[in-house]
């Protein structure tokens, strides 16, 4: 049997866990605040003894885009984007503390603030947001948060609390297995970032690349999948060498 | 089986969800008092096929930077309804209420559970008694008696007519509203009504221009609050994005083609 044959098959599989990861990055191109994974190949050499002729590939999600993706308008107050490199942060269902560069908050009946999977928004001292009964609730340039008493006779707005807002260096963070981000580095202090309330930050796919990688996988795939047949050629003609007729 | 098929799938499932919750805003583009609702998303779970730090080779030295983390697609956590005010649509009926504010009118159906509604397009039954135009009693009860004309509702929610033989107008009842901390987990049943849900928390009943509840507006009706530009390009926005992922569903099916037709 022809080793190329194990060769070709590692690289087709390796192609469809490729295209996996494509199809993920395009079913969100429309998921609010998602980015895009990266997806490379790796030569993996066998070693031993005699020659070194076997690389077998190996897939690798070697990181995350953290581009931000187009800002929309939305028009609802409590939907909130970071500019620059910022990012907020919220309490993961673990209990660590996940980054994200837009949310859409809403109140919880207990007066929690928390974003639509409903995981509380931290404030600058890194724990959840609780506000009163409001008219209505405001969030600042610099992620203060303020409202408007229920029972004020006034228009004058209170100040409540901050917004947990940082600034990690993009090559710390990584997405976990629940697709939270978080930071793997040093301690994050409050940063001074821009905070836009009324848009979101939609998905930052890319998805003229992400159809145009999916076609480049699927002829990889078939490429190997011609080496394969080529090696059960191969296979047969030597099969065939000593027969007698 | 190709794990892109499946995780196509999700994004199409996603899609048209998304499409569904687009038409149903503009269906409801005029549709007095309706709330317009936007679908949400997340991305689902990631898969460890290699975890990062494994060996890659005998030497200790050498491990997997990155390992694989393949995620497994996109999942619609629901529609969120946004309550931002409408535009006043002056009808000059004298039973159009419009609510200025947070608060919501109260009906009660036929088995006398309460809903709450932001269509202020009410009318008598013919015991006089103020109904919403589905049928629904307004809660509390206001009558208004066969002899009453010109029919005055303030702005704090006081309903008043003029009797014949009388020069001061009678006070008929007062319209009330309730509140809510988190309006966007009301529960939508239709017919513009919604009932309560442990997520919406609970009502907090009060005269009209107390508190947050807002204030009555006599002779208008609010227009639903769905901007039909943003509906139309977002619904461009879900067209696309289906097809882009039937795109992934058909190349999964040419690999797996091409791999039972050629080995």
């Amino acid at each position: 049997m022809d080793r190329m044959l194990y060769i070709a098959m590692s690289g087709a599989k390796e192609v469809a866990l490729s295209q996996a990861n494509n199809a993920n990055n395009l079913a969100n191109a429309n998921t609010d605040g998602f980015k895009q994974d990266f997806n490379e190949f790796r030569a993996m050499h066998v070693e031993g003894p005699g020659w070194n002729s076997r690389a077998y590939a190996l897939d690798e999600r070697s990181g995350t885009d953290f581009t931000p993706g187009p800002i929309k308008v939305t028009g609802r107050d409590l939907d909130v984007v970071t500019k620059e490199n910022g990012f907020f942060a919220v309490r993961a269902p673990d209990g660590s503390e996940a980054l994200t560069r837009s949310a859409s908050l809403h109140i919880t009946p207990q007066g929690d603030l928390v974003d639509t999977k409903g995981d509380p928004i931290l404030n600058e001292g890194g724990s959840p947001v609780n506000i009163p009964p409001a008219k209505s609730v405001a969030i600042g340039s610099d992620g203060t948060i303020s409202f408007l008493p229920a029972d004020s006779k006034t228009n004058i707005m209170v100040t409540l609390d901050q917004l947990r807002l940082v600034e990690p260096d993009i090559k710390n963070l990584q997405k976990g297995l629940d697709g939270y981000v978080r930071n793997t580095g040093a301690n994050l202090d409050q940063a001074n970032i821009k905070v836009t309330s009324g848009a979101l930050e939609s998905s930052n796919v890319n998805t003229v690349e992400a159809l145009t990688n999916m076609i480049e996988l699927s002829r990889k795939y078939e490429m190997q999948i011609k080496m394969m047949s080529t090696s059960k050629a191969h296979a047969q003609k030597s099969d065939s060498l000593l027969s007698l007729n | 089986m190709e794990r892109a098929l499946y995780v196509a799938k999700t994004g199409l499932e996603g899609q048209s969800f998304r499409l569904a919750a687009i038409s149903n805003n503009i269906a409801n583009a005029n549709t007095y008092g309706f709330k317009s609702g936007r679908a949400e998303f997340e991305d689902l779970m990631y898969q460890n096929v290699r975890q990062p730090g494994a060996q890659a080779t005998q030497n200790e030295e050498n491990t997997l930077p990155s390992g694989l983390q393949l995620g497994t697609g996109t999942k619609a956590i629901g529609v969120q309804k946004i309550f931002t005010q409408g535009n006043a649509m002056i009808t000059n009926n004298q039973l159009d209420v419009m609510i200025q504010g947070k608060g919501f009118l109260r009906a009660l159906d036929q088995n006398g559970n309460v809903l709450y509604t932001r269509d202020g397009s009410l009318q008598v039954n013919q015991n006089g008694d103020l109904v919403t135009s589905s049928g629904y009693l307004i809660d509390p009860n206001i009558n208004i008696p066969q002899n009453v004309t010109e029919v005055t509702i303030s702005s704090d929610g006081q309903v008043s007519g003029k009797q014949p033989g009388n020069i001061a107008p009678t006070v008929l009842g007062q319209l009330e509203l309730s509140t809510f901390i988190n309006p966007a987990g009301l529960e939508s049943v239709g017919q513009n009504f919604y009932k309560e849900t442990l997520a919406s928390g609970t009502p907090q009943d009060k005269n009209p221009e107390t508190d947050e509840a807002g204030s009555i507006l006599q002779g208008s009706l609010e227009a639903s609050n769905v901007n039909t530009v943003e509906q139309l390009v977002s619904m461009i926005e879900a067209q696309r994005t289906y097809e882009m992922n039937s795109k992934v569903v058909s190349a999964a099916d040419g690999m797996m083609k091409y791999l039972n037709n050629n080995v």
